[in-house]
């Protein structure tokens, strides 16, 4: 494998090509800029303004793809562009009229040269509606440096012993922290969650290294712990070498004591509870942390481990005109990707998993969701430039990543419409190993610009988009009545967390298990553990 | 001079199929065009590994599937890593923190629930995550307005956002950041 460039190979030109640049340098394509077109769906075109209809000056023909000579603006059709340079010496280098891509007659091959694509984007940018964000925005590099890991990604300390005597059951050949939790009575969706929080690596670090310090703690009362104590009594319980299945009950009842409506005994879902969850720590510890209500950069624990940054881009269809949100997110909720799957393979459950040739895919639900919607006429939105509401297309992305990524597939859906609820039970295959680099802000915005290499803005070469998955949580059964189940990745080897019970697993069953939540940290965080 | 009819129709045919072959051929040379692109900046690196791993789960899928495999053993009633066993419902028992009283732990729940004065009677008719959701979005109406997260007006359909500094207008215009 080649060494891994930021974010390009940079392209090594031909020698016509090189030789080309030696001569003209980038006089040839200044002087072609002005020709020049780009249309909304980012497509750039030379529009040479004497005809209107280019054709091969070889043989007058117009069909297929047209190449302009870079120096004498001779245009040839593809059965006469090597004729041409053949003919008039030097004249090697021309351009795609149609898409913009260089093309060396002599190597009868697309090439690529960086200054060529800068000058493409350039003209493109200037073409746009200017908008504060439109020039500046794009063009320059974004001199704000992630706070990257600040005191949250810690050398792991000694965890601390809180039980005086060790309990003759802890087997030190077993990674720390592995403990049973008992269900209290379908509390499965609150263990699965909890089982992730305990080893999700900053997180865990942050209360074994004491961060939150339960003697010196004022914010609970007498009858009310605070909830940060409670998870650190957890932390404690769970890291203390004992290995009978511990009782999250005081947590529970901490838990209940502060949300009157999530109080009751029945299945929940593992996923509102991990947001509530994380909404509680926030609340809680957010207004203690940040006095001056910066919601971006929260430096509570729940956003510093789990939150990142999503950028929204509207596009108006008729001018261009793009305008960009940002919001802060502590997980991504995607929908399944049945674009593979025919009907027949989803309703035909009998059917054998190694005859299934199209499989739904997390690259594909990510794929999903960076892709451009259009928006229905129904959901015209005011247009700025137009000044009306137009046709609009949006586009979803990642802006900033956190240091734990969430992904949560959206396998219970609900019609508030027919008042019914069903459950997808579509299998997913998800990577180990994820590389999230081509669901980035950068990524997509360079796409639009049709990967012309060309320093966008937040192409942030330090963070790395490399991600190994720690935990999954999986849920069997039917929506009302289903059962949660966590499997946990220590050191390479994947165990299974059901309730009290923890057992070693292969690989495999985890691959082959049906997803509901998905946990990824960055690599490197993972490599430390 | 008159020209038969077929004459004229043969000729549409074959110049509707002329222009058609000439859109589909730029179209083709469009996916080539920029394939090309991907694959010689280097923006495709992963393709092995995501094959690779595609090849790993199919694998896995299939051994699963296969029935001469011992599938999991009912997991209730299996030896968990530490050499232990453990009844089907949690035998703990400990004190209520709320009455006092000695609950065992499978039952510690739906016990709490009724001790503390909540569940089915004081749950509200609203869907337990519609509160939740109020509270993490003060954005209002769906419907007309634009929600980056999912156009679904299901209030079930959990959207992501933190409490967060959305900054867009609730009628629908966009603001520049």
């Amino acid at each position: 494998m080649s060494p891994r460039n930021p974010v390009y190979s940079n392209p090594k030109p031909c020698k016509h090509l090189a030789e080309f640049k030696l001569s003209y340098g980038s006089y040839g394509y200044n002087s072609l800029q002005n020709y020049l077109k780009t249309t909304i769906n980012g497509r750039t075109s030379v529009k040479n303004q004497k005809t209107d209809i280019p054709r091969c000056s070889s043989c007058n023909g117009c069909q297929g793809t047209l190449h302009m000579c870079l120096i004498c603006s001779s245009i040839s059709c593809s059965s006469h562009t090597l004729l041409h340079s053949q003919s008039e010496r030097g004249h090697d280098i021309a351009v795609d009229v149609e898409r913009s891509e260089l093309y060396c007659c002599l190597c009868s091959d697309q090439v690529y040269d960086p200054d060529f694509d800068r000058t493409v984007v350039l003209k493109h940018i200037m073409s746009l509606p200017r908008n504060r964000n439109g020039v500046e925005g794009v063009i320059g590099r974004s001199s704000k440096r992630r706070r990257l890991n600040s005191g949250v990604e810690l050398d792991s300390k000694e965890p601390r012993q809180s039980v005086s005597m060790r309990d003759r059951r802890a087997k030190s050949c077993y990674p720390l922290g592995l403990r049973g939790l008992n269900n209290l009575g379908s509390t499965c969706f609150m263990n699965s969650v909890l089982q992730v929080l305990l080893h999700a690596p900053p997180f865990r670090n942050y209360f074994l290294s004491d961060e939150h310090k339960r003697q010196t703690c004022k914010k609970g009362s007498s009858d009310k712990l605070c909830l940060l104590c409670n998870i650190d009594a957890i932390f404690s319980a769970v890291f203390s070498g004992d290995r009978s299945p511990y009782s999250p009950a005081q947590f529970l009842y901490s838990w209940w004591q502060h949300s009157a409506n999530l109080a009751c005994y029945e299945e929940q879902d593992a996923h509102e509870f991990f947001i509530s969850l994380l909404d509680r720590i926030h609340e809680k510890e957010g207004k203690a942390r940040n006095p001056h209500k910066d919601n971006e950069d929260c430096q509570c624990i729940a956003h510093r481990v789990f939150s990142g940054l999503l950028r929204s881009d509207v596009t108006c269809m008729t001018c261009g005109n793009t305008s960009t949100t940002c919001d802060p997110c502590v997980d991504i909720s995607l929908d399944l990707d049945m674009s593979n799957c025919s009907l027949t393979e989803v309703a035909n459950k009998a059917k054998k998993p190694s005859e299934d040739t199209e499989v739904s895919t997390l690259l594909g639900c990510l794929n999903l969701f960076t892709k451009p919607e259009k928006l229905g006429s129904d959901q015209k939105l005011y247009c700025k430039n137009c000044q009306e509401k137009r046709d609009s297309l949006k586009q979803m992305s990642i802006k900033r990543l956190p240091l734990v990524l969430c992904l949560h597939i959206k396998r219970f859906a609900h019609s508030a419409v027919r008042k019914m609820s069903r459950k997808i039970d579509q299998y997913l295959q998800f990577p180990l190993h994820l590389d999230i680099t081509p669901y980035l802000s950068s990524s997509v915005v360079r796409n639009r610009f049709g990967n012309r290499v060309f320093a966008f803005e937040g192409d942030d070469l330090d963070t790395s988009a490399e991600f190994e998955i720690f935990a999954v949580i999986t849920h069997s059964g039917m929506l009302e009545s289903g059962h949660y189940v966590t499997y946990l990745r220590l050191k390479k080897q994947w165990y299974k967390c059901d309730d009290a019970w923890i057992t070693e697993v292969d690989e495999g069953i985890v691959r082959a298990s049906q997803c509901y939540m998905l946990f990824y940290v960055q690599k490197t965080l993972y490599r430390n553990q | 001079m008159s020209v038969p009819n077929e004459d004229i129709v043969s000729y549409h045919t074959q110049l509707s199929s002329y222009f058609f072959m000439d859109l589909l051929d730029s179209m083709i040379v469009d996916v080539a065009s920029e394939c090309h692109r991907i694959a010689r900046l280097g923006l495709d690196r992963n393709l092995e590994e995501e094959e690779e791993e595609l090849r790993l789960s199919a694998q896995a899928r299939a051994r699963v599937a296969d029935p001469s495999n011992s599938g999991e053993a009912n997991s209730k009633y299996v030896v968990d890593i530490f050499g232990q066993t453990h009844p089907p419902v949690a035998n703990e028992i400990f004190d209520c923190m709320n009455c006092g009283r000695s609950i065992m732990a499978g039952r510690f729940a739906p016990h709490l629930e009724k001790c503390m004065g909540k569940g089915r009677k004081a749950r509200q008719k609203v869907t337990r995550s519609s509160t939740a959701a109020q509270n993490r979005h003060s954005r209002g109406s769906h419907g007309s307005t634009y929600s980056p997260y999912s156009n679904s007006t299901s209030t079930n359909q959990l959207s992501n956002g933190a409490p967060g500094s959305a900054r867009e207008y609730l009628n629908g215009t966009f603001e520049e950041p």
